[in-house]
């Protein structure tokens, strides 16, 4: 199989009052073509902005400071070659070394992405179909003349803004692209979508709107499909249904997915490969059967003896003591990021450790990778037990059942 | 599990809309959501009842009316002998005493002006229990006992993570000493590995003080988790209920078969796994289905007893008759489709929406019915086309409302054993209604 994309030492942080924040940090990954990655984690855990950095969505105060995004496409490479030959390798051409226009041309076309919560994701003042034709609209004036890549721009200039504010009308659609959005509807399961595109988003069930934001994501025939938590807000009986839909999709349409979770259930329905993340790292990634059967890092392991089994109740679960740590630089200490909850931490963790190669598709952020645990070297627990750096109260909030050893992480605000 | 501590007896809640004064004056009739509609179960003593359902099936309507935090419209509710919406006074607050609530989001449940000192201690200074020493040194207790250390008896929520503050709710509903606690959606906004922890509190606690639980959620594998016993909701009713290991085991209800297919395993098994999805959404509480509410996506709709059509067809059959019977179905776009102005060819508008409408084969006579309604309904004759296929296609399940009968494990099914007088309507809707001829009134 080949790789659609290649993401080597992604980072991203937010520069805010409170300080910088480390959303995501030396990321790689790899995505192949017409495959679902999996990437899963809890929350505060970097992986919607992972998400987000991929398609160059990231907003102020936030920015992408370093990393490489290689994409394989001929045409693109070809196109840029000229102008830019350090961009370019083979067919691989590294997105961050384009400029915000060129990059802006690929949203929609080679990238596109869907949102957790469909009700607020959709303008509520304008009918499903329009906004969906819209989108539609834009690929189709971008394929009408795809070198510039001012084109998705045309027609939008100023006396056009004044003539659309002045005289309201469909502008921003056409009657194909409309055409366009009903089959698209249809394309995503919804029954008579000619009637049901005329309707507005409050009309729409919470499945119905997701199924329509897919919809949209699809009007530009994406190569990429960076889906954020599609099935969160959803009921168990209708995000069966959405992920049937997203496997089929990326199947009938050889379409690659991103998908961003915290439900292992979910990964282990449609991933191939899985990248679990955890502080804004990626701590282990690898097949399906690698990261679910043989879980290396310690945060893997203890993710998976989490989640109550449907099947094999009773047991009594086995949580990761302590909560996930804020990201801000300041405070993250200068030791693998999961050494305070890890219950099989050692001296070699307390310094920032490299990715080890399990295997060929297996890799993990934890010396377990390559050598057994030895109780001889286990940090002493007060090390550990220590508060981070930067003044937070040495309180605890450990119990019986919280296991002892659990720093009282800084609290995040929500 | 011995007696039951809580009865709930045909428990209703309705929502009553357009009933302000100006709609009474200009005569408009109130609308009915039905949140509950007619709930009942027993809670047994030192039992964790599960109810599980999707949004908006009343569940949570349910625990807040049943703790009378809301005025029912109908039923009772008997708690260890007392009827919870008839006490008043000091009968009241020994019933509040007994029992607490812990809530969802651990986010908005918190007062922010408020300490956790304050919280936890704010249910023994309204029930005047102890001096202000004591009380707090209650707090502390109850701080170390849920996990947190009885120095953050002074910080106030924000300063606390998520999973804290869960610890906080529940301290807050332990303060007064409960026997019975409705846990609402405790875990549903924590992270997995904090949702563990709190799961783990609670099992805990349980054990410990010999509590009731009364434990809502959406997640089937928590509720299968926790709970002694499980109910399953469906449009403000319960649709079964037994049992953990039975429900979970060898459900009896289609929706719960359903529901438990639905949840993705996380195991690598799961993609091999197949799963039957049902179709379409929860209908809307305003205007609940006739008959089972269940039936709009049954996967194992009764068929009449004149009838052998593959499942599958006629469950495809049924799904177009409401599609036409709603207006779903734009006759005006499919004849704009099919490119005869004149609207002449009725045969091809006939194999066009056939084609659109079924997936599976049809049986001879099922087929000529079909296309019969359709047939109609290219003549603009709606009515006609539903009356078609009404006659042939009604099913016992979208007239007779199935009911709870009594035992250790009943479900609300028509398929399965019903009530007395549920199996009596029965009999009497099949006498009324015979086979239908086919063809007979086709023109």
């Amino acid at each position: 199989m080949t790789d659609l994309l290649r993401v080597r030492d992604l980072s991203t942080r937010f520069f805010t009052e409170e300080g910088q924040i480390n959303a995501v940090e030396n990321v790689s990954f790899t995505v192949e073509a017409g495959s679902v990655l999996g990437v899963v984690g809890e929350s505060g855990s970097g992986k919607s902005v992972t998400g987000l950095s991929l398609i160059d969505l990231v907003e102020s105060p936030g920015k992408i400071t370093s990393g490489e995004v290689w994409y394989n496409n001929a045409d693109l490479a070809e196109r840029v070659e000229g102008d830019r030959p350090e961009a370019v390798d083979g067919d691989f051409v590294d997105l961050r070394r384009l400029s915000e226009a060129e990059r802006r041309s690929l949203r929609g076309s080679a990238f596109s992405m869907i949102f957790q919560d469909p009700m607020s994701s959709f303008n509520p003042s304008i009918t499903v179909g329009e906004q969906i034709a819209e989108a539609a609209e834009v690929q189709r004036r971008a394929s009408a003349n795809p070198r510039s890549t001012r084109s998705r721009t045309q027609g939008y200039g100023l006396g056009r803004m004044l003539l659309d504010g002045a005289l309201p009308d469909r502008s921003y659609t056409s009657e194909e692209s409309w055409d366009r959005a009903v089959e698209l509807l249809e394309r995503v399961g919804i029954p008579d979508p000619a009637e049901r595109a005329e309707e507005y988003p409050h009309q729409f069930s919470g499945g119905m709107l997701q199924r329509a934001m897919i919809a949209q994501a699809l009007a530009g025939d994406p190569d990429l499909l960076v889906a954020d938590e599609p099935t969160t807000a959803l009921d168990v009986t209708i995000q069966a249904q959405i992920l049937d839909l997203l496997a089929d999709l990326q199947e009938t349409m050889e379409m690659s997915v991103v998908l961003i979770t915290h439900n292992l259930g979910v990964i282990a329905r449609v991933a191939d490969r899985v990248s679990v993340m955890y502080a804004g790292e990626v701590v282990e990634r690898g097949t399906l059967t690698d990261v679910f059967d043989r879980p290396v890092h310690p945060y893997t392991k203890g993710l998976l003896g989490s989640v109550p089994d449907i099947d094999r109740p009773g047991e009594r679960l086995e949580p990761i003591a302590g909560n996930v740590p804020d990201l801000v630089d300041a405070n993250m200490p200068d030791r693998c990021y999961f050494a305070d909850r890890c219950p099989k931490a050692m001296t070699d963790c307390l310094t920032r450790l490299p990715e080890y190669e399990v295997s060929d598709s297996h890799r993990a952020r934890c010396v377990l990778a390559e050598r057994e645990y030895s109780e001889a070297d286990a940090v002493p627990a007060e090390r550990l037990a220590r508060p981070t750096d930067g003044g937070a109260t040495g309180d605890d909030g450990s119990t019986a059942s919280d296991e002892s050893a659990a720093p009282d992480a800084e609290v995040s605000d929500d | 599990m011995t007696d039951p501590l809580v009865t709930v007896d045909g428990l209703e809640k309705y929502y009553y809309e357009n009933d302000t004064l100006l709609d009474r004056l200009t005569g408009a009739e109130p609308e009915a959501v039905r949140a509950v509609d007619g709930v009942s179960f027993d809670v047994r003593e030192g039992e964790t009842l599960g109810v599980v359902g999707e949004s908006g099936c009343g569940k949570s309507t349910l625990a807040e009316t049943l703790m009378r935090l809301r005025e029912p419209t109908g039923g009772s509710v008997t708690f260890d002998g007392d009827p919870v919406f008839e006490l008043s006074g000091g009968d009241m607050d020994a019933f509040r005493r007994r029992a607490q609530v812990m809530f969802q989001d651990p986010f908005s449940s918190l007062d922010p002006r408020m300490t956790a000192g304050e919280i936890i201690t704010e249910p023994l200074a309204i029930h005047d229990v102890g001096t202000a020493a004591e009380r707090r040194e209650r707090a502390e207790t109850l701080l170390e006992e849920v996990g947190l250390s009885a120095d953050q008896i002074d910080r106030y929520p924000h300063e606390f993570s998520g999973g804290q503050r869960q610890r906080i709710g529940f301290a807050r509903a332990l303060a007064i000493d409960p026997e019975f606690v409705v846990l609402d959606e405790p875990v549903s906004a924590l992270d997995v590995s904090v949702q563990a922890q709190v799961l783990n509190l609670l099992a805990d606690m349980q054990a410990e003080r010999d509590l009731t639980y009364l434990f809502i959620a959406h997640d089937l594998s928590v509720v299968r988790h926790i709970s002694d016993r499980v109910a399953v909701m469906y449009l403000g009713e319960i649709v079964e209920i037994g049992p953990t290991e039975e429900i979970f085991e060898d459900p009896q209800h289609p929706y719960t078969k359903a529901l438990l297919e639905s949840v993705p395993r996380a195991d690598t098994d799961e993609r091999d796994r197949v799963v039957e999805t049902i179709r379409g959404d929860v209908p809307s509480p305003r205007d609940p289905p006739s008959g089972c509410s269940f039936r709009t996506r049954c996967p194992e709709l009764i068929q009449p007893p004149w009838l052998d059509a593959p499942q599958a067809a006629f469950r495809e059959i049924s799904e177009f008759r409401t599609r036409i019977e709603n207006g779903d179905i734009d006759v005006d776009t499919r004849w704009e489709r099919v490119g005869d102005p004149d609207r002449e060819d009725r045969a091809a508008f006939v194999d066009a929406l056939r084609e659109e409408a079924f997936d599976e084969d049809l049986p001879d006579n099922d087929e000529e019915t079909v296309r019969e309604a359709i047939r109609a309904l290219a003549d603009g004759d709606r009515e006609a086309a539903a009356a078609t296929l009404r006659e042939r296609y009604r099913s016992p399940c979208e007239a007779i409302d199935p009911a709870l009968p009594a035992g250790n494990h009943p479900d609300a099914c028509l398929r399965n054993e019903q009530p007395a007088d549920v199996e009596a309507a029965r009999e009497e809707w099949e006498a009324d209604h015979d086979a239908p001829e086919v063809g007979a009134s086709s023109r």
